[in-house]
């Protein structure tokens, strides 16, 4: 039993240095508060079908629409998701300095994807076959935008399961910009990433599904959605950087969990947990999938009180994909 | 000679796979003049960017995984050149 005791103890001096951190990052916050939570400053530019960054700008913060749909959506996406971080969790843009938004639409030829590329988010037009255009998708631009707001907080490692984390982390955001912007609470939501990506010779609702991960599509050119919705599922390989896209599942399906448990918005419950978890300065770059399950719950426990709906709703959740603590 | 082009990642996190056998190939000495030209230890490996492609290539029993902003050179031109080889076959 002394092994028991002292691993408790461990865990308590463990627990009380996590929350000493994180006071110091919520003085730090509170400091920072006298810093002006500035307006978007966006700029849009166009590659051309090329490969070349960054493009030819194309529109300035505050310029007219014109009439190129994915230069638009670009634009009204970062701001819907800049909107998010600012009014919701008192964020200054990505770095939390008000830095400028920068994306490239019309990158590459018949360009199946997005991507962050540590300064800017760039999407391709689609093949046209099985995807259109990458800009169609508001979760899709925010969980771009939420890759620069990973790699200005935690910095997850891309790769294995920090990977994966850094994954989810930009599906979560990226669903609460959309679900923000649509009305949606934590029981109306599709949970879908990526709807209206796809044509419609795709038998297929989008990306993935938080609320049940393996779901999103099932096609005869794509095959069927591999990921897997607990750890008991969980995939070992090579490639995606250790299976980034996949095991995302998981703690996709965790934060669907705690969000409805909670109910309501799930942007100002679970999502502020989950903000404060990436933001809180607690988890390391190399964080594994029980340590962040714990930190969320040390964040629930935190902002909402111990065993709290939302501390409970959390601890549940991830219980329920195989990650109980 | 077998080439096997595998790309995974990207935001979809499809992975897809082109292969060509360069025998096949209605040039093959051309094929065999770019494979010559690979460099298998490049002198520069950038870190992975969330959502790039992860590219892993294939020539008989040699390997080497390389992210997409990496894929320059005799590599792009190896690739872009399977894909179309499978893809559009008629363009060979």
């Amino acid at each position: 039993m002394a092994h028991v005791a002292r691993a408790a103890r461990e865990s308590l001096a463990l627990d009380e240095s996590i929350r000493q951190k994180r006071a110091v990052a919520g003085e730090q916050g509170a400091q920072r508060g006298a810093r002006r939570l500035e307006p978007p400053a966006r700029s849009i530019f166009d590659a051309e079908q090329t490969e070349t960054l960054p493009g030819t700008l194309v529109r300035s913060e505050g310029d007219e629409p014109g009439p190129d749909v994915a230069v638009g959506e670009a634009y009204d996406g970062f701001g819907h998701t800049h909107a998010l971080f600012r009014e919701v969790y008192g964020r200054a843009s990505i770095d939390d300095d008000n830095m400028p938004l920068l994306g490239t639409v019309h990158f590459g030829r018949d360009y199946e994807n997005a991507f962050w590329d540590g300064e800017r988010m760039v999407f391709g037009d689609g093949d046209g076959m099985v995807f259109g255009r990458f800009t169609a998708s508001l979760s899709v631009i925010g969980h771009e935008l939420a890759h620069g707001v990973t790699q200005y907080t935690a910095n997850l490692i891309y790769r294995g399961q920090s990977g994966a984390l850094n994954e989810s982390i930009s599906d979560v955001f990226g669903a609460l910009v959309e679900q923000r912007v649509l009305g949606h609470t934590a029981e109306t939501a599709s949970w879908i990433i990526g709807a209206g990506l796809f044509t419609d010779r795709v038998e297929g609702l989008g990306l993935r599904s938080m609320k049940a991960p393996g779901t999103a599509y099932d096609d005869d050119v794509l095959g069927k959605d591999p990921q897997p919705d607990s750890m008991n599922g969980y995939i070992d390989t090579v490639g995606d950087n250790g299976g980034v896209h996949l095991n995302s599942g998981i703690p996709n399906r965790a934060f669907y969990l705690a969000a409805t448990a909670i109910g309501g918005d799930a942007w100002s419950s679970a999502g502020q947990i989950w903000y404060d978890t990436v933001s809180g300065g607690t988890i390391p770059a190399s964080c594994d999938f029980i340590t962040f399950a714990r930190a969320t719950a040390g964040a629930a426990a935190d902002r909402f009180g111990a065993d709290s709906i939302e501390h409970v709703a959390v601890t549940e959740a991830w219980a329920t994909v195989g990650l109980g603590s | 000679m077998k080439i096997t082009v595998t790309r995974s990642g990207g935001i979809a996190g499809l992975t897809r796979e082109w292969v060509v056998r360069v025998e096949e190939q209605g040039d093959p000495d051309s094929w065999f003049r770019l494979v010559e030209q690979l460099p298998w230890q490049p002198r520069h490996r950038s870190a992975a960017q969330p959502d790039r492609y992860v590219y892993r290539i294939g020539v008989s029993r040699r390997h080497i995984t390389l992210p997409e902003q990496d894929l320059t050179g005799p590599w792009r031109l190896l690739v872009d050149r399977v894909r179309d080889a499978v893809d559009q076959p008629e363009k060979e």
